[in-house]
């Protein structure tokens, strides 16, 4: 069957996507995100069973959803506090722009926009301006997706779209100064990446232009190395923007203008995608995923570190504050019947970035519920999930519990 | 006469399984029609078995979606993709027909 029906695709049809066709609800018939998938943890056809343009990540602290959807598997995001790259998940909207595509790195270029005085700097002027390293948190807004009991659209992520990263470059607020400053009518920092232009598709369906609250930019930085290396192509090289304590798509990749500007970006992936809206209904009007909520989780021992020996275990995990510093964690081994306070390990590398926690406990043979519950102070991690028609910003602690077996 | 009933058995339980096999073919041929012209599917997504190369969306081969998921999120849309259902761009018709080619083609 499979031989009589294969006929070639029409290329000369594909101007058909274009921004300019007529028929705008078909010009960008694409998919992007990876769909919910059966067989999670497949492998792809490459030798590494990873796709070319990730080949150097390690496969085995990897779970495949699709080809352009890769998580980190739960005790795979860093022992050590930061998550090492060759470990970090994968969720891009647009393909990852090529070597052959960005060019000289140092050319690179990026409109601010909505200030005093408009500029466009170089990669290469950027590291004149300032120079700085920050960790923060990068968590994709469907970060424990897989965990939702309705069937949700979107890779089944259930810990590992999340790392902790040291990011480089430049803060934007030196880069403000050097433009002599926001604009008075500015409510929204809005940043726009490039990465769609190779694609040809409509920049209004296509494009990753994310507003967020004008107050962000005096956090934020322009980034261009992660982890001690020049930021990889896959994680939005050759620049990137940093807003510590949001979602993973405001930290938008190959980064090609930020504006201040007085109303939301209109494009799709502002106006309709990434909003946070009850089972059923969607819309502009429901909240943007903006802040990244207080949320923490067991790393080890999990069920997917095998069987447990009896005696004293080391519960490890990695506790975030959202926007705020994280100031305690507490750990329960009965499902949540009582509560231990653990403690804080390692160095703390401020507020945007996670802590990791241990807590001893001596365990006999049997079955185990290990769950974690954080606290900024303000706010602690709810018991449940939070339902939403799209399984975004779950930090409920019973859904991120493990069962281990002690023997 | 034992050979002509065991032929009628054949012919009898046979018959439905014609049916079905056409009406899978049919299918079949209307969901590559729409993946390749209507919808365009292939212009962001690989397909062996439609011979696309696209490479916006995730790969249809690796992915090897279930007929139910393909039909949920072309109804729907994600991301950049359109709700060819929601939006009227495709029939419940076409939408059935391209959701059964693509989980009956990918990786084969």
């Amino acid at each position: 069957m499979k031989k009589r029906i294969i006929k070639k695709i029409d290329t000369s049809k594909r101007n058909f996507l274009t921004g300019s066709v007529t028929l705008a609800g078909v010009a960008a018939a694409t998919s992007v995100l990876p769909i919910s998938f059966a067989n999670a943890n497949h492998k792809d056809s490459s030798p590494k069973g990873l796709p070319d343009f990730i080949s150097w990540k390690d496969r085995n602290a990897l779970i495949v959803h699709s080809d352009k959807g890769i998580e980190t598997h739960r005790s795979a995001i860093g022992e050590s506090l930061v998550t090492p790259n060759r470990n970090i998940y994968i969720r891009n909207n647009m393909p990852t722009m090529t070597d052959t595509q960005i060019g000289n790195r140092n050319n690179w270029k990026v409109s601010i926009k909505g200030v005093k005085n408009p500029k466009t700097f170089t990669l290469a002027q950027l590291k004149k301006l300032g120079h700085t390293t920050m960790a923060t948190i990068l968590q994709c807004s469907g970060n424990g997706r897989g965990f939702f009991a309705h069937k949700v659209r979107g890779s089944q992520w259930k810990t590992g779209a999340a790392a902790c990263v040291l990011w480089t470059g430049v803060p934007m607020k030196l880069v403000v100064d050097a433009c002599g400053g926001v604009n008075g009518d500015a409510v929204f920092m809005t940043s726009a990446g490039v990465d769609h232009e190779p694609t040809g598709l409509d920049p209004k369906k296509a494009k990753v232009e994310r507003s967020v609250p004008k107050k962000v930019f005096k956090d934020a930085m322009l980034a261009w190395e992660m982890n001690g290396v020049p930021l990889p192509n896959a994680h939005g090289g050759p620049l990137r923007m940093v807003t510590p304590g949001y979602f993973g798509i405001n930290n938008v990749k190959h980064l090609g203008q930020v504006a201040f500007t007085k109303t939301e970006s209109t494009v799709k992936y502002m106006k309709s995608s990434y909003r946070i809206s009850p089972i059923g209904k969607k819309g502009s009007q429901y909240p943007s995923c903006w802040e990244m909520p207080v949320k923490s989780w067991i790393t080890r021992p999990t069920d997917e570190t095998g069987t447990v020996k009896a005696g004293n275990v080391q519960i490890v995990g990695v506790a975030m504050g959202g926007t705020k510093k994280v100031r305690n964690v507490k750990v329960s081994i009965d499902g949540g019947q009582s509560w231990k306070k653990a403690k804080f390990v390692g160095p703390d590398l401020g507020k945007y970035a996670w802590r990791q926690f241990v807590l001893e406990a001596n365990l006999a043979p049997g079955n185990y519920n290990l769950a974690s519950k954080a606290s900024n102070g303000g706010k602690t991690q709810p018991e449940l999930r939070m339902e939403n028609r799209r399984g975004y910003a779950h930090n409920g602690w019973k859904d991120h519990s493990v069962n281990i077996k002690v023997v | 006469m034992k050979i002509f009933k065991v032929f009628i058995v054949i012919l009898l339980f046979s018959f439905p399984l014609t049916i079905n096999l056409k009406a899978d073919s049919e299918k079949m041929a209307l969901g590559l029609e729409v993946y390749n012209n209507k919808a365009m599917c292939g212009a962001c997504h690989i397909l062996k078995a439609a011979a696309s190369e696209g490479n916006i969306g995730p790969n249809l081969d690796s992915l090897k979606p279930l007929e139910e998921q393909v039909r949920a999120v072309v109804t729907e849309g994600l991301g950049v993709m359109p709700a060819f259902g929601e939006e009227g761009l495709l029939t419940s018709e076409e939408i059935d027909a391209v959701s059964f080619f693509v989980a009956n083609s990918s990786g084969k």
